[in-house]
């Protein structure tokens, strides 16, 4: 395997096992706050701010590695 | 009409669409290159300022463009206000109410005044930016229609992402002097070494949200668009019209879903500028 294969490898690699982690986290966050809006529909506003500032924290592992991915694919020799 | 035709009927129809579909020769093979949408060539060449090169590429223009939409928008309702609002009206003051409560009320405790002015035109500008990427104009290779999005591109979203940085220290530093501000990066009961190793993590995490504010922005608009022009590439490889009709059905189904993003990516970025300006604002003492 040369050297250009292993880098593209690796950027896949990276991305989609970087993606594995963050995925089930959002699933379980969004899950649980459609579970508090439906016992107490009246906090819903205030549930959903903060499952958005939830979501852009659990996005963030994501994130890495998907720069990890560009690094590897546009910078690394 | 339609509803008299029997449900078998339509079935049929559609078949006989999709195999006469298969049926007809493809065109000549094409080539649509996914990352060459993404590549800024210049339009007007300008010279270099220092290591800076001032010439106006496809990322400029649609800046101006959206910065001009913002303008005209503002300006329109500044001269139009009615105490009977239109339909214009209702949807910038739904814009306002939605940035104003939504975002900065219902995470800022204190400063909501002072920071709702950047917070607002940062919501508004990714917005406007977003979902201009959506529409087809003509700066894609050889003046064709093409997508593309300011905030595709890293520069865009990393400036923006500076503006949430610089603005957040400036807020806590001004708020709480510098001494006591980075005095509670540093935890109160921890154990001397402990407290300096605490100091360093945060100060690297201060410069992860960076990265994540801006790359968040970034690959989100760039998937999208990836996505997209992957979807028009395929039909141009498979070569078949039954192939481009199903590709084509299931790009409109992601550029519904784009629409989505573009507004939820807008929000977080806004939401997440609030949250850390507020929590800079907001020291435990």
């Amino acid at each position: 395997m040369d050297a250009s294969a292993a880098k593209l490898l690796g950027a896949g690699l990276s991305m989609g096992l970087g993606a594995i982690g963050p995925g089930v986290g959002l699933g379980i966050l969004i899950g649980k706050a459609l579970e508090g809006i439906a016992r107490q529909p009246e906090v819903s506003g205030d549930i959903r701010t903060n499952m958005f500032i939830g979501i852009g924290v659990t996005e963030a592992v994501a994130l890495y590695a998907f720069v990890v991915a560009l690094i590897l694919i546009f910078v690394a020799k | 009409m339609l509803k008299r035709v029997p449900r078998w009927a339509k079935l049929i129809g559609v078949i006989v669409v999709l195999v006469g579909l298969a049926l007809i020769p493809g065109r000549a093979k094409q080539q649509l290159e996914v990352a060459k949408e993404f590549e800024l060539t210049p339009i007007v060449k300008l010279p270099h300022v220092g290591p800076v090169d001032l010439s106006i590429n496809k990322a400029v223009v649609y800046l101006w463009i959206a910065t001009a939409v913002i303008t005209v928008a503002a300006l329109v309702i500044n001269r139009t206000l009615k105490s009977r609002p239109g339909r214009f009206q209702l949807a910038m003051e739904g814009l306002y109410e939605l940035a104003r409560n939504g975002i900065v009320g219902s995470v800022m405790k204190s400063g909501a005044d002072t920071w709702f002015p950047y917070i607002g035109a940062a919501f508004v500008f990714v917005l406007v930016s977003n979902v201009i990427g959506l529409v087809p104009l003509p700066f894609a290779e050889h003046n064709q229609l093409g997508f593309y999005a300011a905030t595709a591109n890293l520069y865009v979203t990393l400036t923006l992402a500076l503006f949430t940085f610089a603005f957040t220290h400036y807020a806590g530093i001004k708020k709480n002097g510098p001494v006591h501000y980075f005095k509670n990066w540093m935890p109160k009961g921890a154990p001397p070494v402990l407290r300096e190793f605490i100091f360093v993590i945060h100060g690297v995490s201060e410069i992860f949200r960076l990265v994540s504010l801006s790359v968040r922005l970034f690959a989100n608009m760039v998937a999208g668009h990836a996505i997209l022009a992957v979807f028009f590439a395929m039909a141009l490889i498979f070569q078949s019209y039954l192939a481009a009709a199903i590709l084509q059905g299931g790009s409109a189904m992601i550029y519904l879903f784009e629409i989505f993003v573009a507004v939820i990516q807008a929000f977080i970025f806004a939401i997440l500028s609030a949250v850390y300006i507020g929590g800079a604002l907001e020291q435990e003492h």
